[in-house]
């Protein structure tokens, strides 16, 4: 004991060497800290690790909205897809019946409207073709377009004649109203002789929902030749819209 | 009254910033005079004194006074100490000679003491590495032969063996003289 006692005394002797100033500095501010920061998540994120979970949250928003709005516009097509199932009760109204309901008068207008803008919006065509179109509809419209509305034939020809006088007064006007004037008036002269080189200018200063519609109305009635000249002008002008199915089995098949 | 460490230790499980620092204080010398003199460089040694402290600062809120503060404090830096003589060997730092302290006496006895020292710093050195560990543990950090053994991860018996057998050369080197 002792010894043990004479050794720890000579122990003590040696330098007391001390941690240096900016290793104490260091380990304090280490220390305050950590006191800072309360006992966190089982999984803590340190480090790098530290951003991950902000840029998630960023990436599944981003994400979310961008499905939403390719769902949205997904939506056109499902319309395009119902159109032959609806096809029937239209024709019915171009039968030769003098007084349409009023309200058969105004719901594929408004239906007609709805589906233009949303068309317009999200299968908007190249500038330049919105130019072509609409010199197009500044020249003078041809004689006897071919039956391509599905609006009831007397209700519309008072509408017609209204936007006619419109036209004349303001000169050029959107291209939506004429498109939906050129069609309709189609619809209140049947019997006219119709040309091919005719149909196929109003059908193609009309929307693509509406065009279609035209072809398939054309196809219908037996014109086959014109309604696969509109088809071809059709996919020439809009090479990306998807043609509902039910329009394009129908030409198959022949 | 000071207050022990392992309140202070809780304290700072707590979020008390300032138990840390009264812990640090008084400890940061002898834990760091016992890394240095296990390792032969400085540099390492201070990453090491480092690393035990962030260890400690880390396990704030795991840790439990299940034993003295001051024996989970050396088995932290034994287990840091025991990584690196893997990773290194062993090997003890050398002690700075014009450090010694010297006696206050007359030229031919502070010379003497100055030599006892050298021999003293020598021969642990000296020591192999388990025996020079028993010897710091209870020189700088206070441990029992028991609380050594708890520190090291080894039995009574061992600890005692090892801490009698560092005794006994460090004597024998200062008495050549």
């Amino acid at each position: 004991m002792a010894d043990e006692r004479e050794i720890s005394q000579r122990y003590r002797e040696l330098p007391r060497e001390e941690p240096p100033r900016h290793l104490d500095d260091a380990i304090l501010a280490a220390a305050r800290r950590a006191a800072e920061t309360r006992p966190a998540p089982l999984v803590v994120p340190t480090g790098r690790r530290r951003w991950y979970f902000p840029l998630a949250a960023a990436a599944v928003i981003v994400l979310a909205v961008a499905v939403t709005v390719h769902v949205e516009r997904q939506q056109p097509d499902v319309e395009l897809a119902e159109a032959p199932a609806q096809a029937p009760a239209k024709r019915e109204s171009f039968t030769p019946d003098p007084k349409p309901a009023p309200s058969q008068e105004r719901a594929p207008a408004a239906t007609a409207d709805s589906r233009e803008l949303r068309a317009k919006r999200d299968t908007e065509p190249p500038a330049d073709l919105q130019k072509a179109q609409k010199e197009a509809q500044k020249a003078p419209s041809p004689p006897a377009p071919p039956p391509a509305a599905s609006a009831p034939a007397p209700a519309q020809d008072a509408v017609s004649g209204t936007r006619e006088s419109a036209r004349a007064d303001v000169g050029a006007k959107p291209a939506a109203p004429m498109r939906q004037e050129s069609s309709v008036r189609a619809s209140s002269a049947p019997s006219a002789a119709p040309s091919a080189a005719g149909a196929l200018g109003a059908l193609a200063s009309s929307s693509p929902e509406q065009w279609l519609q035209g072809i398939d109305d054309l196809k219908r009635q037996g014109r086959h030749d014109e309604a696969e000249k509109q088809l071809a002008e059709f996919r020439k002008q809009y090479p990306n819209y998807r043609i509902p199915e039910a329009i394009t089995e129908k030409f198959e098949k022949r | 009254m000071e207050a022990p460490d392992e309140e202070l230790m809780l304290a700072y499980g707590r979020g008390d910033a300032g138990a840390f620092e009264t812990l640090y204080k008084r400890h940061r010398g002898p834990v760091y005079r016992f890394v240095l003199r296990a390792i032969k460089n400085r540099s390492t040694a201070e990453e090491l004194f480092q690393e035990v402290w962030i260890r400690v600062i880390e396990a704030r809120s795991r840790y439990a006074p299940q034993a003295r503060f001051t024996t989970w404090l050396y088995t932290i830096a034994h287990n840091l100490l025991v990584d690196h003589w893997r990773r290194k060997g062993l090997t003890l730092v050398q002690l700075d000679e014009e450090q010694l302290v010297a006696a206050p006496d007359n030229p031919a006895r502070q010379a003497e003491a100055r030599e006892a020292l050298a021999r003293l710093a020598q021969a642990i050195e000296a020591l192999p590495a388990a025996q020079r560990e028993a010897f710091l543990l209870h020189e700088e950090a206070g441990l029992s032969v028991a609380e050594i053994a708890a520190a090291t991860g080894t039995n009574d018996e061992a600890a005692k063996s090892r801490l009698r057998y560092a005794m006994a050369k460090l004597k024998a080197a200062v008495d050549d003289g």
